[in-house]
């Protein structure tokens, strides 16, 4: 059994606190956030320890084998630091930490305590990634000569029902490392080196729609080092509601092309549907049901966090170790000196 | 002149100021006496701009202060919002470009939940609600009430006295979203707009939509009423309208029209389907509560927010 302490209720701390809790041999012991009614509904769930400072978690950990942490940008390298000095394993949201040295740092760490530390690139576990880095790997396109990646959506701005403040952080150059390039560009530019490779940044621009200290889109041209070009598109400033996604990924081979459009379902309503109901049936038959694929996105956050525990549990090295990170906030502070805006 | 609302059919680049100009004539509006304080209400409540029929467009804002300095000189002039549950204005008026505008005009932005708050108490429906209610607001000499046309799930409609409910002092309004009917009454029984300039340029049904519209009245309820037949909704069926008559708020029973057709408007807005706004997400979020409790998949957070 896996005992793991959740630093970080938000969104996806909560996503990540309910997935724990559905993977077998995962026991979710302990979690830390300074909102109380987070902190309940942890209880609610199920959970007994709970602290509103995580520092408290990170000194009661003698009965936890690993935590999964989603603190706001700042915190990042401070609470990885302080985790892996205390002997656990790490899941640490992206972006791994906010400068160059930083993340450096965090690899000297990972390597000195012998602990796992996976990095939290979710795309890399939709699906239709897999899919289609499969199709690509087997030769299906021939050469990828250009890669086109992006994501437009609303980033920190979703406005749900509940209306919830976007946390001031998001706007603190300081504190959240960047704007949308960092957030999602961060995912779009970690998945052209999952395609493609290491790659140099050739050009960067950054969209300022809406006048914040932070940008809030981003266009990236980048080379691999097997010389496949990528262009990058992000932003924050569409208004897009869940369940639409608005993402995609499309390789040009000499070949043929692969688009992720072609495995999307085109219907996310009957998606949910069909997938419900394959669900139901397995649950019926007492087989395992799938996590979330009723969803199309957040299923990826299951897998990963699955990926976490298993890599744990056999010894193995991460999906997605802290050098992958480091890898990608090079690429992101390369863009951002592109764009002749100097990193934060 | 307090049942003549007006509408006049504007494309983006007409000059706001004329237009503005042009609405004002046609509900022949008169201050009450010397204006040297003005203060305009655009409706700010969150971060997206006025392309997505969410928030009131600067440059009808624009247009409204070059009219307000042609018809009273050089006043003092402040743009105003109140923080809310979800937007902060210290963010929302750089970030939707309330700050160039201010400088351009020379005009100041001004945060009605730092003003001076007064506690008042009023009785609406047989409610009795308390409201924190910026003192600027009671003292100027001009109050512009600049909300946009748009549909809203909670109340089928928002436009001018739910843009008053927005100038509510305190944050977190939400604490008034379990009797917002009566909420949004009861503060326009405390707050009442000089002249309210609706922004319809791109108003938001189904979808947000270049509507080219700007309606004005000097009366809130009559603005509504317009704004509800604009955008498919029988005005007695709008809880709040209903209840602001029985409050003897306004009485649209002599509401005339002036300037465009009201009908022609109304044609072309993307109206939106009764079930779809009231039940739609309702019943969906039922049956995936169902269907967790017999599977026991998860709900991942953003959907139990949305």
């Amino acid at each position: 059994m896996t005992n793991v302490g959740i630093i970080g209720l938000g969104r996806m701390g909560m996503l990540h606190l309910m997935n724990s809790l559905k993977i077998d041999g995962v026991n979710v012991v302990a979690a830390a956030d300074s909102s109380k009614k987070a902190l309940n509904k942890a209880k609610l769930l199920g959970v007994k320890a709970t602290y509103a400072d995580y520092h408290d978690l990170l000194s009661n950990s003698s009965n936890i084998d690993a935590v999964v942490i989603s603190l706001p940008n700042f915190l990042h390298f401070e609470s990885i630091q302080l985790a892996l000095e205390a002997g656990l394993n790490v899941f640490a949201e992206k972006p791994l930490a906010t400068s160059i040295d930083e993340c450096r740092e965090i690899v000297r760490l990972v390597d000195k305590s012998g602990r796992k530390l996976m990095v939290g690139h979710v795309t890399r576990f939709m699906e239709v990634v897999q899919k289609m880095k499969r199709q690509m790997n087997e030769g299906a396109i021939g050469d990828v000569e250009v890669a086109t990646i992006e994501e437009v959506i609303n980033g920190p701005f979703s406005h749900p029902r509940v209306p919830t403040p976007v946390a001031d952080w998001w706007f603190d150059p300081k504190k959240a490392g960047g704007g949308a390039l960092l957030d999602i560009g961060y995912h779009m530019l970690d998945l052209f080196r999952f395609f493609s490779g290491d790659a140099e940044v050739m050009f960067a621009h950054l969209i300022h729609r809406y006048n914040l200290p932070i940008e809030d889109g981003a266009i990236v041209i980048l080379q691999s080092n097997s010389s496949t070009k990528g262009i990058v598109n992000v932003g924050w400033y569409q208004q897009t509601i869940f369940p639409k996604y608005n993402f995609r990924v499309l390789l040009h081979g000499t070949s043929g092309y692969l688009s992720s459009d072609s495995f999307v379902p085109h219907n996310l309503y009957s998606h949910a549907v069909k997938e419900g109901l394959k669900n139901l049936a397995r649950k019926a038959v007492g087989k395992k049901i799938r996590f979330l694929s009723y969803t199309y996105y957040y299923e990826s956050f299951y897998r990963e966090m699955v990926s976490f525990f298993d890599c744990i549990r056999n010894d193995t090295e991460p999906a997605v170790p802290a050098v992958e990170g480091l890898k990608t906030v090079e690429l992101i502070q390369a863009a951002y000196t592109k764009a002749n805006i100097r990193s934060p | 002149m307090g049942n003549i609302v007006g509408l006049v059919k504007v494309n983006n680049s007409e000059d706001l100021r004329l237009q503005v100009s042009r609405v004002t004539e046609l509900i022949d509006f008169k201050s009450g006496g010397s204006v040297r304080s003005v203060v305009v209400k655009p409706n700010l409540c969150y971060y997206w701009d006025a392309s997505t029929g969410y928030t009131t467009d600067p440059r009808l804002v624009g247009g409204i202060i070059d009219w307000i300095r042609d018809k009273f000189g050089d006043v003092d002039i402040k743009v105003a919002e109140a923080d809310a549950s979800a937007m902060r204005t210290k963010y929302v008026f750089p970030a939707l470009g309330y700050d160039r505008l201010a400088k351009e005009k020379n005009v100041e932005l001004f945060n009605l939940s730092n003003d001076v708050l007064l506690d008042e108490t009023v009785h609406v429906n047989g409610r009795e609600i308390s409201f924190k209610v910026p003192a600027t607001l009671k003292k100027c000499d001009l109050f512009v009430n600049v909300p946009k046309l748009k549909i809203m799930r909670a109340t089928k409609i928002t436009c001018a006295m739910k843009n008053v409910f927005g100038c509510i002092g305190l944050r977190r309004k939400m604490v008034y979203h379990k009797f917002l009917d009566e909420a949004i009454v009861g503060i326009n029984k405390l707050l009442h707009p000089h002249l309210t300039i609706v922004d319809g340029l791109v108003s938001l049904g189904r979808f947000p939509f270049k509507l080219g519209l700007i309606m004005a009245s000097v009366d809130v309820v009559s603005v509504d009423w317009a704004a509800s037949q604009i955008m498919g909704y029988r005005p007695s069926r709008i809880e709040f309208l209903r209840l602001a008559v029985k409050e003897k708020l306004g009485d649209p029973k002599g509401l005339v029209i002036a300037g465009e057709n009201l009908s022609d408007f109304a044609k072309v807005f993307p109206k939106e389907g009764f079930v779809a706004s009231r039940y739609l997400w309702g019943i969906q979020f039922w049956l995936l509560n169902a269907y967790r409790r017999v599977v026991g998949d998860i709900i991942p957070p953003i959907l139990e927010e949305s």
